[in-house]
């Protein structure tokens, strides 16, 4: 493949992203480009982008990890019950949450690796007993009341017009992004997801990394509920679930540009953002909701069969 | 003759001009005298005449399918539904489920063929979904009926034989007179709707009739976000509606729980000074949001009180009364004025006084 075809195919999506940017502001430039418009766009999806962080470590290893959207749900309900009901302060909070999605990163991990089940079916089922938990646990109910500044960290505190939990997403973006690209256990994953043996043969601890990768999804898994609990200032039992196609649709779209048939941290900001981008225009156009999901599914898989033609190859990892 | 024509329509603009704004101004008028006939204690009003309840439902039996058992909202109204039944000395069984049509269906057979009377398809479990089953458990005698599911002007869907109802309509309508009244008839007002819930219609209706007929300088949008798609298309709706449109001032989730996903679109746009949210169903998180200020009016209803009055028209029914259409279920408006009423935090059953209790025993003549 030619060096251009490399580098439009790496930076495909971002040309895409920044078209549909100019073609929705060629139509109403007064208020789609409007700086509180991308204020918007940026603040209300952290939640998603870590979420899409989450699943492409695991995805990275080999693994799925299809609980993560319950252990954001789980986590959100844990925040609120523990701030609005039991008066407990965010400084034991935080912690407290982020331990239990380690703790069900840990389960996940365990489960997969000693009883040697697949993860999809693993995570399945412990997504769902947790969904079970967090109707338990809640009794069904919305809860509110959370502490005022858990918001404030969130939603209210913006820097340049932004809502703090963009910066959020975006410094655990080049976090992951880092792991990945530049640390012993990123090449770590990358073997063991390749090719499982060829990673034992060649020295890698494939259970421990395994395991480390659930584990780093349930800690992100529990960030975004946190962030999710603070930005709806409340917990509903079962809203955060809906957010683990999008998350995939992501993840996988993220895998077609920046680093193309790698899943990839700034790809799947990318991704994000440029599904984000487009929901908003149609919505600041008046199109009805229907429009969106033609818009999802179509940008998905236009997107992935656009970089199979311009990569040229016959067969991809994806 | 142009001369002429010149004074007609000088006239004419002037009788005109002089006519709307007093006009507006009666709509607003009526607008804020009926929220303030539904901002106090509701006062009771029977369904129909008093009857020996206890007597005529001896050996009967009803059976309950709620929408769903995991929603507490209707939950609730069903184990009430149990405990009154209990107390008037027959059997009433809940068909525990999750909110699947499949479920129902198996509720509907179990009824048919265990001797029940009456199926009281409670709070959303839409017959439409079942036709076949509803006819089939009618052939074997037993009764049913929609309770909380459908508007007054609403007829009884799928064959069922009646539809015991809820004043939608007049939700509807307080909707959209709480934002006349605040904005003195200036409203600018998305409306999110959810279409498949039969209740909609009604509610939509109230609330354009209100607009319509009251409001000649109100602007409106009513955009549809089904039920499922809530959690991950009303915020970025509500988000653009905020961007296309700087002048909106009120979001109006026609069901309350729609406004998790409203308030945070409102406050990441940083404009909740000017953009207020106003609703409806009284679900006890939503109320403490009134409390915390990111939602300003819910209007309510009481779930025991709904409990007694499904019962209440589903007895009637059992006993060869009349068949009740509007059970009577008030309606309560809250806001920031009203608030404290409910507790803290929110019971779904405060702020509506307790005189119905004694008085729903009064019609049953099971008391003095």
């Amino acid at each position: 493949m030619s060096r251009l075809g490399h580098q439009l195919e790496r930076f495909g999506l971002l040309l895409v992203w920044l078209a549909v940017i100019a073609l929705f502001g060629a139509m109403r430039p007064d208020t789609f480009l409007s700086w509180s418009n991308f204020s918007s766009i940026f603040g209300s999806e952290a939640v998603l982008v870590i979420v899409t962080l989450g699943l492409i470590i695991p995805l990275t290893a080999g693994d799925f990890d299809l609980s993560i959207a319950q252990t954001l749900t789980f986590v959100s309900m844990l925040t609120a019950l523990l701030s609005a009901r039991m008066g407990v302060e965010l400084g034991y909070v935080i912690p407290i949450a982020l331990a239990a999605g380690a703790c069900v990163g840990l389960v996940n991990g365990a489960i997969t690796l000693y009883f040697r089940v697949h993860s999809l079916i693993v995570t399945l089922g412990v997504g769902t007993f947790l969904h079970g938990v967090t109707l338990w646990m809640s009794d069904s109910q919305t809860i509110s009341g959370v502490s005022r500044a858990l918001m404030q960290y969130v939603i209210i505190n913006r820097i340049a017009g932004i809502p703090i939990s963009f910066y959020y997403a975006i410094a655990l973006a080049a976090l992951v992004w880092y792991l990945l690209s530049y640390t012993a256990f990123g090449q770590q994953l990358l073997f063991t997801g390749r090719g499982r043996d060829v990673g034992r043969l060649t020295g890698v601890a494939v259970g421990r990394v395994r395991m480390s990768a659930f584990v780093a999804s349930g800690v992100l898994g529990a960030i975004a509920g946190i962030l999710y609990t603070g930005t709806t200032g409340s917990a509903n039992p079962t809203s955060g679930t809906t957010l683990l196609l999008p998350a995939f649709a992501a993840a996988f779209l993220g895998a077609t540009c920046i680093k193309p048939g790698r899943f990839n941290a700034w790809g799947s900001v990318i991704a994000v953002y440029f599904l984000v981008t487009g929901i908003n225009g149609l919505s600041v156009l008046g199109f009805r909701t229907y429009v969106h999901d033609l818009f999802y599914g179509g940008a998905l898989v236009v997107a992935v069969m656009i970089s199979q033609l311009v990569s040229g190859r016959k067969e991809r990892v994806l | 003759m142009i001369r002429v024509a010149k004074i007609t329509g000088m006239a004419s603009a002037l009788i005109l001009a002089g006519l709307l704004p007093a006009s507006a101004q009666e709509g607003v008028d009526k607008a804020k005298a009926n929220i303030a006939a539904y901002s106090g204690v509701p006062e009771f009003v029977p369904a129909g005449e008093p009857f020996d309840a206890k007597a005529c439902m001896a050996g009967k039996k009803i059976f309950t399918i709620p929408a769903s058992s995991a929603i507490p909202f209707i939950k609730t109204i069903s184990d009430h539904k149990s405990k009154l039944a209990a107390e008037l000395g027959f059997d009433h069984m809940e068909w525990e489920n999750q909110g699947n049509p499949t479920q129902w269906i198996q509720g509907m057979d179990f009824a048919a063929n265990n001797g029940f009377d009456l199926v009281s398809l409670l709070a959303g479990a839409d017959p439409r979904f079942f036709e076949p089953q509803v006819l089939q458990t009618q052939a074997k005698g037993v009764k049913v009926v929609t309770s909380h599911l459908t508007g007054l002007e609403q007829d009884a869907p799928a064959g069922v034989d009646a539809a015991i109802a809820i004043d939608y309509r007049k939700a509807g309508e307080l909707m959209a007179d709480w934002t006349i009244a605040k904005t003195e008839g200036k409203t600018n007002a998305l409306v999110v709707v959810s279409n498949e819930a039969l209740s909609t219609d009604s509610i939509v209706s109230g609330l354009t009739e209100a607009f319509e007929t009251r409001c000649p300088d109100c602007k409106y949008e009513i955009v549809n976000v089904p039920i499922t798609d809530w959690a991950t298309k009303i915020q970025p709706t509500v988000a653009g509606a905020l961007q296309a449109n700087a002048d909106l001032n009120y979001v109006i989730p026609i069901y309350d729980s729609m406004s998790t996903f409203v308030t945070p679109a409102i406050a990441i746009a940083g404009r909740g000074d000017k953009v207020k949210v106003a609703t409806f169903n009284g679900t006890p998180f939503v109320l403490d949001l009134i409390r915390a200020s990111d939602v300003e009016m819910d209007i309510g209803e009481n779930l025991d009180w709904i409990a007694h009055a499904m019962l209440d028209a589903e007895m009637r029914l059992l006993c060869g009364k009349e068949t009740i259409r509007d059970s009577k279920v008030p309606l309560r408006v809250f806001d920031a004025a009203n608030i404290a009423e409910v507790g803290a935090p929110a019971d779904a059953a405060k702020g509506y006084g307790d005189a119905y209790v004694a008085e729903y025993r009064k019609l049953w003549q099971i008391a003095e």
